[in-house]
């Protein structure tokens, strides 16, 4: 026995007032006439006969009300069920409605065995139906009334989400701190085995909860799928582009499978493919002719087995014309330009065109036609090219400036506006170098990004920018690369230089990676991904200060999105696999491609070992015949362990004390008042 | 009609002569004797004419012959006077019960005087007393002297406190006959206190006997707990435990009483202890024996 709230269990110091009361009114005796006291003799009594309490019953039974009360508050429970009662417990149905149910009947048979077991519940057992897919849709409350468990059970249809196991048992432990009787998890699916979490503690169910588990198309069934589109994005000259389609057997013989390539729905070319048995081959589709703009691109194999879903895969590619950036550099170095252009040529994008000037020689050229400009370590840059170079940025234009040995000998930074309060030469020190320290993962251009730790700077500029965005810190925190906006445009300052003098970032890898980043995120191409995940969220509203409405056309044709939602959602989940075409809060079109997770393409079901070891994870034993359809009984443990509340019984007796306390009381008072 | 001495079922009848006829009308016949059992008509001699005579008794032929006025005494008045002393002190009026401890008092007092004056044609006093002598009626045995008796004793409220000294020393001025002198009190005196009080009223040859009216709680008291006395008399308050008055209290009482009657018996007065919640024959037969015992 235990107590739910025993914080109420202090209410029983409240026993000390009857107990009081009556040695008070001992105490407060009403005096009677007597003919003569004669005979009386005055005597000291002793404090313990004096304080001597009267109406023990009556005594006792305002204590038990007190008692009773307190306890009834605090909740008392025992473990297991009471004598004459059916032990009480909460059917959990869930059933997996995840993209690998639409096979064959997996997902009507799990509808039937759920039913089933409707059907057999008794009465007065609370049931709840939970469809589990992406995520845990609890489709109503916890009722009696089969009626309602039922319509619940019918409406539930196979989604294109993945399911997760793990997320089951989250969902298990959220109940089972919510309600205080032993749950009867009973989980409709086709146990896929790449549902199972890789932790196994995940799967780790709460003290109370028993599974059950009722798997539907046990036998394994062969599936192909095109498992994955290496595709570029962004495309500016298509006849470099490579498609790269992997072709997977799960469960399947060898076999040879025709892939073809949909460029907006026509095809574009064709191969056939021998698949290994149970293994994967691979296809490119080199140099297609991918029409300009944002276009709907699909991979598709003649999958002829009972998934047809994941027999496609579509990715969107935007095909536009490549960008000018312009770098200045001084004169005399000719380094940082060589090491900017080679990396940004490496970028498997390449959409920028650089062109490289001097200070003298950016007088003559035309500023609107670059995307961005870069100051490589610019000094003594004239006032009225600054002028000239901050109007640009201020009218909407993105600018990188590098602070190398050059820049810093100035009192302030051109375009950048901020003072400098000096630099650093960490050749000086013993250490010779510094590192970056911190990353801002939430900054584009460099966060995320790996290999930071590797870089040594030798010589870094300060500069007095406190409201600047800090993407990284050196190790003493000199911030290394910033960015500030600059009316309508913006300016990122890398605050040492792009030469192997003042760092040996152009020696590393990850030195093209940054500057193709920094390439898209100046010239406002921001990166894309070819092809989302169902369940993945787009980002309607990149920035929360516009006021426009958003728009999602979904591949049904449908407009999923009500006004509320369209005027302030920032992010919405893709529920389906297709195309959806998005217009953004800012009033940007964009369209997106959404595929099955194809580990649901794996239709292979988890080792029986494996899932009586998940359900030995709750308090009870594992039932013997896991896979069985029929609602066994509940365990033994589970119904000792399960908890009733007995506050009910409490308030019972309560009722009982009261009245009976109202009666003695009443007679006392009686008596009382006839005696005085 | 035993029930009729029933202090409860006297209690219900108004009127004391009422009362007092019903008592000893019940109670003579329960005795089944002759209504005029030792009573004497024998001419005894005559005496001068006092105030309060009757004047039925007048010798009318004497006065005739002498001119003075002599009245015929016989042997039957000459030895039966009864003089009745009723205690109608504050604690007389304790009741436990329907009867308080007066009204009993006034229910033997009215008997007696009626079967003293209209059964053995004796003379009936009545003296009312408290911490003085607050009313007086001479024994007399004329006609309608036992209403004044009666009425005298409806009057008797309690009131103040208990003295025996003074009124029983104020009463032997008056005792000037053989007699019988009966006291009812309950008696709260030390015993040594109430004999010599009480001893006095034997000249002249007069039997006293002591009446003590007790209530059962006086005796037997209950009490639920710890419970604050009053003493009506006095006023002082006590606080009593349970345990005390079923214990030490009923030692005092039984020991008072026995301490007064051997103190009575010691001093040659008679002693009853008489409960309010008993009949009323127990003091009538007394009174008789008495009686029968002098003539």
């Amino acid at each position: 026995m235990g107590w739910l709230a025993p914080g109420f269990l202090l209410g029983a110091l409240a026993i000390a007032v009857p107990v009081w009361l009556h040695l008070l009114k001992r105490s407060a005796s009403q005096p009677r006439q007597f003919s003569s006291l004669m005979l009386f003799e005055p005597q000291l009594r002793s404090t313990t006969r004096r304080r001597r309490i009267d109406h023990w019953l009556l005594l006792l039974l305002r204590i038990a009300v007190l008692l009773l009360v307190a306890a009834a508050f605090a909740e008392p429970y025992v473990r297991g069920h009471l004598p004459g009662t059916a032990p009480e417990k909460l059917l959990v149905l869930v059933v997996d409605d995840s993209f690998s149910m639409r096979v064959g009947t997996r997902l009507e048979d799990a509808r039937r065995a759920a039913l089933a077991i409707v059907a057999a519940k008794p009465l007065n057992t609370q049931a709840q139906v939970v469809a589990l897919g992406a995520r845990a849709d609890v489709l109503t409350e916890q009722v009696q009334d089969a009626a309602v468990l039922r319509a619940a059970l019918r409406g539930i249809t196979a989604t294109d989400a993945r399911g997760s196991f793990g997320l089951l048992t989250s969902m298990a432990r959220t109940l089972a701190a919510g309600t205080h009787m032993p749950i009867e998890l009973h989980l409709f699916s086709d146990m896929q085995a790449t549902g199972l979490p890789p932790d196994f503690n995940e799967l780790r169910l709460p003290p109370g909860v028993t599974l059950v588990l009722h798997e539907v198309g046990a036998a394994i069934t062969p599936n192909w799928t095109v498992e994955s589109v290496a595709a570029p994005a962004q495309v500016w000259d298509p006849t470099k582009t490579r498609i790269v389609a992997t072709v997977a057997g799960f469960g399947t013989p060898t076999a040879t499978r025709i892939v073809t390539l949909l460029i907006n729905g026509k095809p574009a070319g064709s191969q056939s493919i021998k698949v290994p048995a149970a293994g994967r081959a691979s296809v490119v589709f080199a140099g297609p002719d991918i029409p300009y703009g944002l276009v709907r691109a699909s991979v598709q194999i003649d999958g002829a087995d009972a998934l047809s879903g994941d027999d496609r895969y579509d990715f969107v590619i935007q095909r536009s014309e490549r960008v000018h950036g312009l770098f200045v550099h001084q004169g005399s170095d000719s380094a940082t330009g060589l090491y900017f252009r080679s990396a940004l040529e490496s970028a498997a994008d390449a959409a920028v065109v650089l062109d490289e000037v001097t200070p003298e020689q950016l007088r003559s050229r035309d500023l609107s036609t670059y995307a961005f400009i870069v100051l490589s370590d610019v000094a003594g840059l004239s006032p009225a090219l600054e002028a000239r170079l901050t109007a640009w940025v201020k009218a909407g234009g993105r600018a990188l400036l590098s602070a190398g040995t050059a820049a810093a000998q100035q009192r302030r930074l051109p375009v950048f506006d901020a003072p400098i309060l000096g630099s650093h030469d960490f050749t000086r020190d013993d250490s010779r170098f510094s590192s970056v320290a911190t990353v801002d993962d939430a900054y584009a251009p460099a966060g995320t990004l790996p290999g930071w730790l590797g870089i040594k700077v030798f010589y870094v500029t300060r500069v007095d920018a406190p409201q600047a965005q800090v993407g990284l810190r050196l190790a003493d925190q000199t911030p290394l690369l910033l960015e500030k906006p600059l009316g309508k445009g913006r300016v990122v300052l890398f605050a040492s230089g792009f030469d192997r003098l003042t760092t040996d970032l152009p020696l590393h890898p990850q030195f093209v990676a940054f500057v193709d980043r920094l390439a898209s995120y100046l010239s406002g191409r921001a990166s894309r991904i070819s092809a989302l995940s169902v369940g993945d969220s787009v980002d309607l509203r990149t920035d929360p200060g516009v006021r426009g409405s958003a728009d999602v056309l979904a591949p049904d044709g449908t407009h999923p999105l009500d006004l509320r939602e369209a005027a302030r959602v920032r992010t919405w989940p893709l529920p389906a696999a297709g195309f959806y075409a998005l217009t953004l809060a800012d009033s940007r079109h964009d369209l997106v491609a959404a595929n099955v997770s194809r580990l649901e393409s794996d239709l292979t079901p988890a080792s029986t070992d494996k899932l009586k070891l998940w359900q030995a994870t709750s308090a009870g034993p594992a039932p013997a015949d896991a896979a069985t359809t029929a609602v066994p009984e509940t365990p033994a443990s589970v119904r000792e362990a399960s908890i009733h509340n007995l506050w009910w019984y409490a308030m019972c007796v309560l009722l009982v004390a009261v009245v009976a306390e109202s009666l003695l009381a009443s007679r006392y008072l009686h008596t009382l008042r006839e005696s005085s | 009609m035993q029930n009729l001495l029933d202090p409860a079922v006297l209690n219900a009848i108004s009127g004391l002569d009422l009362v007092a006829a019903t008592v000893v009308d019940g109670f003579v016949a329960g005795l089944h004797r002759s209504a005029d059992f030792g009573f004497s008509q024998e001419f005894a001699e005559y005496r001068a004419y006092a105030p309060g005579d009757d004047l039925r008794h007048v010798d009318w032929n004497v006065y005739a012959r002498s001119d003075r006025t002599y009245i015929k005494l016989f042997d039957g008045e000459t030895n039966s006077q009864l003089m009745l002393l009723v205690d109608a002190s504050s604690s007389m009026g304790f009741a436990s019960h329907a009867v308080s401890k007066l009204a009993y008092v006034r229910f033997i007092a009215a008997a007696l005087a009626y079967l003293a004056t209209r059964r053995q044609r004796d003379a009936t006093g009545l003296v009312v007393f408290g911490d003085t002598v607050r009313d007086f009626v001479p024994p007399a045995s004329r006609q309608g002297h036992l209403q004044r008796v009666l009425a005298s004793l409806l009057q008797a409220q309690p009131q103040a406190n208990t003295s025996y000294a003074a009124p029983l020393t104020h009463l032997q001025a008056f005792l000037r006959r053989r007699g019988m002198v009966v006291v009812m009190s309950d008696f709260y005196a030390p015993p040594a206190d109430i004999i010599k009080a009480v001893t006095p009223l034997r000249i002249h040859g007069n039997e006293v006997v002591l009446f003590q009216v007790l209530d059962p709680q006086e005796l037997r008291p209950t009490v639920d707990g710890s419970s604050m006395l009053i003493d009506l008399e006095t006023g002082a308050q006590l606080e009593v435990s349970e345990d005390y008055v079923r214990g030490r209290y009923r030692e005092r009482i039984d020991a008072h009483v026995a301490h007064l009657q051997r103190e009575a018996r010691r001093a040659g007065i008679g002693y009853h202890l008489l409960q309010t919640d008993q009949p009323l024959d127990q003091a009538l037969l007394q009174y008789l024996r008495l009686r029968t015992g002098r003539d």
